[in-house]
């Protein structure tokens, strides 16, 4: 009986260490002789993490293609759901008509924050949620008005398939108007250089994104960081998915375990986001 | 003697609008040149890979313009080895075989071809792309394969009518001297007609080749993407110069990747601008050549 | 000779299948947004503003933005190109004129995207702290950058047609006395319209087909520009921004609308053009 209870015990630690194995030691290993591609687009605050991710693990095995496009988190969900790509990334959860017209798998890993940015020369660094609302209104179109410059406000915003965008338009502006005056720009990326090029810019972004070259601006006095994100002060939050149609396989499984694994985990941070199990 | 204020007004306003125009354009070859040229190195190609290992494709590229680089060759290959044989057999027969109505129609739908706005032909690729995708088992992506038939539906009308009016330019010395010894038409063409046009083809293929490599509108819709290493097949999505540059110039990271940008700018312009001389030269051999004949 | 025939038939078989791609493209589009011409719903989508949030997919403002950023390149390029083309024919022939030529020429071979690169980090700043309004991502930016991109188009035509005008109208001119201006204007130009207006309309062709330009310095938005300065969207940049939503939406549908606009677009330019220059076509 003792022999039997030793023997079960030491199978148990015997398995754990095993399952354990490639997530810790190295999760990389999955991907070992394995050869084909994987297919990613959508969200633009993924990119970085996805690049990095790939970057990895092409260098551990070349023989794995992995392609990364943006076109924002409509894209991600439309593309995965009709099978275009293998993987598609999504800045805002997909609706329970999209999860269920596509049987949608949804890997969330991070989360992240929608940040308003302004140059960082522009000395309006603060604002309350109403004023936010005129401004992208159109109601407020001047500088001065907030105690700046008397230059107009150069409003910047997302395409339709952006999630940034949904996530900033559902709760920072409750769904008020976006007028039409908003210069448009394609991704994460874009807002964040079109703002730190343009001194009267108001534009929003991941807050993964935000770095010195534009200025996070207070909404009702919480400054998005990726601190007040996570403690839940910043409301603007949003988790980032990844999403399969039905269950991932192959390649695909193996990508998302490695967002999932410490590995993947560190990327995420490094990137400025705060990884989810 | 005092010249005529009008003669004045003229002289000043051409020479104005031409030095105006020709200043633009140095700016912006200057401007690319002054920025972009510090920034070239063997990093900027193969990033901080080695390159010999990059090139014998045992380790991939990151942060270098390979990728780019290989990817938009590929898709001119493509492209032009999809468009040239049909582009030639349908100028052939505008040139040689065509005649009246049916001749005339045809060149209508070629010179309605040749005007359609290329982010047009993008949209018919990419729905294209998704019909298949739908209707043959899901297999079928936006994809190297599919950029490059859409470029080359692009540039078939401007090959179609190159090869016919480099045909139709043969003095009808050299078009009835082989006849009269017998020849068929279709030795005449192969024989005579086709190797005597083959400059004024050439040229008019090597700009097509031009074409293929600057396009952006076309290959934005069909399946390049940010990311993707070098194209392994022709159902892989791909990177590409001309996209590169307009990725870079809206989302670079930091002022090293708008480097690159500018470097992959001068690049592109540099390929464009030898592909150009090249064509002038042929054209002017070809000149020189039938001068001499007169 | 049955090589012969097979040769013929081949041939006529790749003329006739290059011929009919143009037609390919043209029904794939009508086809796939067939549902806009059902009930009147397209000309909704002519004249309605582009609001998704009110589910309102009109590509109006689209329409006005190409055309106002077209109307711009060619009222930029148009005085320059006559201008250039004067040099050439007339003011400074010779030498000088064929090394403008040769400039010229290069220029066509100068990628789209170069201009849009250099636009966005050179002519957006100078723009917008020349007039100290808006975000310098507008109507002029690209518009002034468009024509460029289409003065060569119109140079060469101008020049040609200059170039074709007979020798003896010219000849007549200066015996009685006119000096090299006024041979320009009275004889030239009225002698050489047709090879003007053509290549006036092919420019206008280019100018409304172009994506990267409007896509990179416009703006994109998607409303009715008020005046130069305001940020415009044009068709061509409206179907590179919008491909990526639901293929089954109307939103993607309207697409096949701005499609189909710039394709009759440019084949009305095509016929025109083809109009003008006799019954030889174009010579492309």
């Amino acid at each position: 009986m003792k022999t039997g209870l030793w023997f079960k015990a030491a199978a148990v630690v015997i398995m754990v260490g095993l399952a354990a194995l490639p997530a810790s030691a190295d999760s990389l290993a999955a991907f070992k002789g394995q050869k084909g591609e994987v297919r990613i687009s959508g969200g633009t605050a993924h990119i970085p993490v996805m690049e990095e991710a790939a970057k990895r693990i092409r260098t551990a095995n070349p023989d794995v293609q992995i392609s990364i496009a943006g076109g924002g988190s409509g894209v991600g969900i439309k593309q995965a759901g009709e099978g275009l790509v293998d993987i598609g990334n999504s800045g805002r959860k997909p609706t329970d008509e999209e999860v269920s017209k596509y049987g949608l798998k949804v890997f969330r890993w991070a989360l992240d924050g929608v940040g308003i940015v302004v140059h960082p020369d522009n000395p309006v660094q603060s604002l309350g949620k109403d004023r936010l609302k005129q401004i992208y209104a159109g109601t407020i179109d001047n500088w001065k008005a907030l105690g700046g410059p008397d230059k107009a406000i150069n409003l910047y915003t997302r395409d339709e398939a952006s999630g940034t965008r949904d996530v900033f338009w559902s709760k920072a502006l409750d769904k008020g108007e976006i007028h039409a005056r908003a210069n448009v720009v394609p991704s994460n990326g874009a807002m964040k250089t079109a703002v730190a090029n343009d001194p009267y810019a108001i534009g929003y972004v991941s807050v993964g994104h935000i770095d010195a070259t534009v200025a996070p601006v207070a909404l009702d006095g919480v400054v998005p960081t990726i601190e007040t994100v996570k403690s839940g002060a910043y409301p603007v939050s949003r988790g980032l998915f990844s999403l399969t149609k039905g269950e991932p396989q192959g390649l695909a499984r193996w990508f998302i375990d490695y967002l999932f694994s410490p590995a993947g985990h560190e990327i995420i941070a490094d990137k400025g986001f705060i990884p989810v199990d | 003697m005092k010249q005529p204020p009008l003669d004045a007004v003229v002289r000043l306003a051409s020479w104005g609008s031409t030095l105006l125009l020709l200043s633009l354009v140095a700016t912006v070859i200057g401007f690319l040149a002054f920025k972009g040229a510090g920034s070239f190195s063997l990093e900027l190609v193969f990033g901080d890979t080695p390159p010999l290992e990059a090139l014998l494709l045992r380790r991939p590229v990151f942060g270098g313009l390979l990728p780019a680089i290989v990817g938009t060759v590929s898709l001119v290959v493509l492209a032009i080895s999809l468009a040239v044989p049909l582009g030639l057999a349908a100028g052939i027969y505008m040139a040689e075989y065509g005649r009246g109505r049916i001749q005339q129609a045809l060149g209508l739908f070629f010179d309605i071809l040749a005007g359609v706005p290329s982010i047009v032909v993008g949209l018919f690729g990419f729905s294209v792309a998704v019909f298949l995708h739908r209707h043959f088992g899901g297999r079928i992506y936006p994809c190297l394969l599919i950029s490059a038939l859409s470029l080359a539906f692009l540039v078939l009308p401007y090959l179609i009518r190159t090869t016919q009016n480099a045909l139709e330019a043969l003095p009808e010395a050299v078009r009835l001297t082989a006849p009269a010894l017998g020849a068929t038409r279709l030795q005449n063409i192969r024989f005579v007609l086709l190797p005597r046009a083959l400059p004024g083809i050439l040229s008019g293929v090597i700009l097509a080749i031009g074409r293929c490599a600057e396009d952006t509108a076309v290959i934005m819709l069909t399946g390049v993407v940010a990311s993707a290493g070098l194209p392994r097949s022709l159902f892989s999505a791909y990177e590409a110069l001309p996209f590169y540059i307009y990725y870079i110039s809206s989302q670079y990271r930091d002022p090293a990747e708008l480097a690159t940008g500018y470097a992959a700018a001068l690049i592109l312009l540099a390929i464009c601008a030898m592909l150009f001389a090249a064509a002038a030269l042929i054209r002017q051999r070809l000149g020189a050549r039938s001068h001499q004949r007169l | 000779m049955d090589g012969e025939r097979l040769a013929q038939k081949a041939f006529l078989l790749a003329a006739v299948l290059s011929a009919s791609v143009t037609v390919l493209l043209l029904a794939f589009m009508v086809i796939l947004g067939l549902p806009l011409f059902q009930g009147g719903l397209v000309f909704r989508i002519l004249t309605a503003p582009w609001l998704p949030g009110r589910q309102l997919f009109g590509i109006w403002p689209m329409i006005v933005g190409t055309l106002a950023i077209a109307a711009l390149a060619l009222a930029v390029a148009f005085p320059l190109s006559l201008g250039v083309s004067s040099l050439i024919a007339v003011v400074a022939p010779g030498r000088i004129a064929r090394l403008v030529k040769s400039a010229v020429a290069f220029m066509t071979g100068i990628p789209t995207v170069v201009y849009g690169f250099v636009g966005v980090f050179l002519l957006v700043p100078l723009v917008r702290e020349t007039f100290a309004r808006g975000s310098g991502l507008c109507v002029l930016t690209a518009g002034l950058v468009l024509g460029i991109l289409v003065a060569p188009t119109m140079i060469l035509f101008f020049s040609d047609a200059l170039a074709r005008v007979p020798r003896s109208d010219r000849i007549a001119a200066e015996a009685l006395g006119a000096t090299p201006a006024q041979v320009l204007i009275y004889v030239l130009i009225p002698g050489a319209w047709r090879g003007i207006v053509t290549g006036l309309v092919l420019a206008a062709g280019r100018a409304v087909g172009d994506t990267l330009l409007a896509l990179m310095l416009a703006g994109n938005a998607a409303q009715v520009p008020g005046g130069v300065l305001d940020s415009a969207r044009t068709l061509t940049a409206h179907i590179a921004l919008v491909i990526a939503s639901d293929f089954d939406s109307l939103e993607f549908k309207t697409l096949f609308a701005c499609g189909i606009l710039l394709y009759a677009f440019t084949a009305a330019a095509t016929l025109a053009v083809r109009r003008l220059a006799g019954k030889e076509g174009p010579a492309r």
